[in-house]
């Protein structure tokens, strides 16, 4: 398995800093570039680079590189309710989204489109909600990484509630905000 | 080491450059402009004549005349029915052709002739031949357009080292004088037919893109036929004998011309007259006059405009940043000229745009430095790109299962282990898509192609593939055997039957249509609609009709009273008609009363 931390260069832990990953990246960018006269398999570092930078794939790369797993878990109990609301969210959204893109008539749209600001604040709410699971999940991530350090094995059960918890909550922030543009196109 | 020249093949406009002491220069054609119209004009006899000659015989012989030819490069059939191109587009084995009196090509043919003239023109400037090139593309342009594009310089007897994207190579431009910076900016490039919006990181001479959205039939081309419809208008309504004059494609090629040529004037006037005489009536000749003013022009256009702005919040988005992260945002493409688009990326970015780059220039200038960094001449840059749209398979239920995210940097490869579903199962056929949206047949089939299997039992076979985009953001597939380690590239066949396919569904529709026109249920849904609809017009009229002027309002009642009269007549057809040019009538309506909801909801956030 291709260790994605080594082949970018960096010290592998829950926290990689923007900086840091940014530098190496940087660095390797500009040895492997193909456009360098040099040249190399720059492909391989864009993929580390990608994985790196995403924070719940970062997480079950560690884990899978440090216990052979990513652990097979549930949603956290705390994300149960959160999920109820995005589903209901999302719905809404969506029939809204159906009906009114079937709508040829510009001015009967321009009236639907009243009707969507509870949608859209219905969206924002989500997000909002969303958001703060979010950084509250980074914060769990930063508070591991200080437990990494000496004891490695003590962190892989937090870390992999964390990755499922944060897969989910990453792929809900990028609906909710899918269905907020799509509903912005149809103006 | 031979030169590699920098092209920026536009939609209107093509030009070339290179790189001269360290520095990107622009070569004028021997017609001794930097900017050759991107226009072919076929001769009965004799070779094809294409820039500035070729642009003055659109007017005079309009059906041997191409232009806009980008619109159609890497596109199949069934695709370009909207375009409302006044040459004759076909489908020739799942391939579109277009038919220039007894000439039939395709449209990569066709822009390798604009290519080949900014080469012999190039060529005869420097006095030494040039055979290597960078191009540009839309970053939006999809896997499909690129290999067109590259292919197009393939024909004009280029080796193609690259295809950048315009909006990067702009940003090149911009950014070769700001090596040391470290900023965020966007780049807002608006030409004659595509849309894209791209945000770059800078940090002391990486340039990194973000991310990257636009549309590829979105730009100032629009603005024209909108403005021709508009002048069609007012004559007719002054005129009404003149219909078959109007109706003339000689004429409509004059009247783009003139709207074109006014356009471009009311970008720094406030009025311009338009004047057309000899307009041939039933009896006698007629001419026309309008005072065309910025605020009219500017009605013509904010809807079209308006359509950028959900692909600037998305690509803000997919950056991870808002607008107050961004240090600048830079204008490129011909549109931005117009007072109105400076005005809308002020308010979607809510910051001035930067007007420093020359709008027409900036992209060549950029795809020449590009060119220089490609031969060695340009050493302390760094350009990572992005691919601007999802690569995805189809799976099981039709749905597109995606390998390789919109804005991966490229190059980049993923890969995926496909296994056979029943025992000894042959082989099974793969559909690469690219696009954004959940079900498969919502995007672009790239191709598709057959894996083999080894007779084995189910879910025992196992063939590895590698999809790969190169630095041109050009899609390589490669299949892996894990049994046997054979490993081999993959060519995708085109879904030429498919859209065969499609053509002949779409016409047994357009027939059932046709008679289901007559049928009750149809009846039935048009009296909804329109009974929806009079009252919704009449409650508009009272909130925002103040704002729309009188002769707009008395337009709107005139036809309502259409919708009215079709109704009592029972009519179908005519009510469908009516239907329509009411939802016609009522569009600018529709964009106030949007206008005045969304300052509405503004003011109650506050």
């Amino acid at each position: 398995m291709i260790d994605c931390f080594a082949v970018l260069g960096i010290e592998r832990r829950p926290v990689v800093p923007e900086s840091v990953l940014q530098l190496a990246y940087h660095e390797k960018s500009k040895s492997l570039h193909p456009d360098r006269a040099e040249g190399g398999d720059f492909s391989s570092i864009n993929g580390a680079f990608q994985i790196v930078s995403n924070p719940a794939a970062r997480i079950q790369h560690l884990l899978k590189l440090e216990f052979g797993e990513a652990g097979d878990r549930q949603i956290g109990a705390d994300l149960g309710v959160l999920f109820g609301t995005v589903v209901k969210v999302l719905g809404r959204a969506d029939e809204e989204l159906g009906s009114i893109s079937g709508q040829s008539s510009p001015l009967l749209r321009a009236f639907a489109f009243q009707r969507w600001d509870s949608i859209r604040d219905a969206l924002d709410d989500a997000e909002k909600q969303i958001a703060t699971k979010e950084s509250e999940l980074h914060s769990r991530i930063a508070a591991v990484d200080q437990i990494w350090l000496h004891d490695r094995r003590q962190c892989q059960k937090p870390l992999a509630q964390i990755a499922v918890d944060l897969t989910f909550v990453q792929k809900w922030l990028a609906q909710v905000r899918d269905r907020k543009i799509r509903l912005e196109e149809l103006l | 080491m031979s030169e590699i020249v920098g092209i920026d093949l536009g939609t209107t406009n093509s030009l070339i450059g290179l790189m001269d002491s360290g520095f990107p220069v622009l070569i004028a054609d021997k017609e001794g402009s930097r900017l050759t119209p991107s226009v072919i004009y076929f001769p009965e006899k004799g070779d094809p004549i294409v820039g500035s000659p070729a642009h003055r015989m659109r007017v005079l012989e309009p059906e041997q005349t191409v232009y806009s030819v980008k619109r159609l490069i890497g596109r199949r059939p069934g695709e370009s029915e909207k375009e409302n191109l006044p040459f004759t587009v076909k489908s020739i084995e799942g391939r579109m052709i277009l038919e220039v009196g007894s000439k039939r090509l395709t449209p990569e043919q066709v822009s390798s002739l604009v290519l080949k003239k900014l080469k012999a023109d190039a060529e005869q400037s420097l006095g030494r031949s040039i055979d290597r090139a960078v191009i540009t593309v839309p970053a939006y342009f999809n896997d499909l357009q690129r290999q067109a594009t590259k292919r197009a310089g393939e024909l004009a007897g280029f080796t193609v080292e690259r295809i950048i994207n315009e909006p990067t190579a702009a940003a090149l431009a911009y950014g070769l004088n700001r090596l040391r910076d470290r900023s965020k900016i966007a780049v807002y490039d608006l030409g004659g037919g595509t849309f894209d919006i791209s945000i770059l990181e800078f940090n002391e001479g990486v340039f990194r893109v973000l991310s990257t959205n636009g549309n590829t039939r979105l730009g100032g081309d629009d603005i024209d036929r909108e403005f021709v419809r508009f002048l069609e208008e007012r004559i007719l309504g002054r005129h009404p004998d003149l219909r078959s004059a109007v109706e003339d494609r000689v004429f409509l090629a004059r009247l783009r011309e003139i709207a074109h040529a006014a356009k471009l004037r009311l970008s720094t006037e406030e009025v311009v007259a338009i004047e057309i005489p000899f307009l041939k009536g039933n009896r006698s000749y007629r001419s026309f006059s309008y005072s065309m003013t910025r605020q009219e022009l500017e009605a013509i256009a904010r809807p079209i405009i308006r359509r950028t702005r959900s692909h600037c919040i998305r690509s803000l988005d997919d950056a991870k940043l808002d607008t107050t992260n961004l240090d600048e945002v830079i204008l490129v493409g011909g549109a931005t000229r117009m007072p109105i688009v400076r005005q809308f990326v002020a308010e979607v970015f809510q910051r001035l745009p930067n007007i420093t780059q020359d709008p027409d220039e900036a992209v060549a200038v950029g795809a020449t430095i590009q060119a220089g960094i490609l031969s060695g001449h340009v050493q302390d840059i760094v350009l990572l790109d992005v691919t601007p749209l999802s690569l995805g398979v189809e799976t099981f239920g039709g749905l597109m299962n995606v390998l390789i995210p919109r804005n991966s940097t490229i190059p980049c490869k993923a890969g995926e282990m496909f296994t056979n579903a029943v025992a000894n199962q042959k082989s099974m056929q793969i559909r690469v898509l690219q696009g954004e949206r959940e079900l498969a047949k919502d995007n672009w089939e790239l191709g598709r192609f057959q894996l083999a299997f080894q007779p084995v039992p189910k879910g025992v076979a196992r063939v590895g593939v590698q999809f790969e985009i190169d630095a041109d953001g050009i899609l390589h597939v490669l299949a892996r055997d894990t049994q046997s380690g054979v490993e081999e590239k993959v060519e995708l066949s085109s879904a030429v039957d498919v859209s065969d396919e499609a053509v002949e569904k779409m016409i047994a529709e357009s027939l059932d249509n046709a008679f289901a026109d007559m049928s009750e249920r149809l009846w039935t849904e048009m009296v909804l609609k329109s009974n929806e609809l009079i009252p919704a017009v009449r409650s508009a009229l009272t909130m925002v009709g103040d704002q729309i002027g009188p002769d707009e309002n008395q337009k709107i009642l005139k036809l309502v009273g259409e919708v009215q009269a079709a109704l009592e007549a029972h009519d179908p057809q005519r009510l469908k008609k009516a239907n329509a040019a009411l939802d016609d009538g009522t569009q600018n309506l529709a964009t106030v009363l949007i206008d005045r909801a969304m300052a509405d909801a503004a003011r109650r956030k506050r």
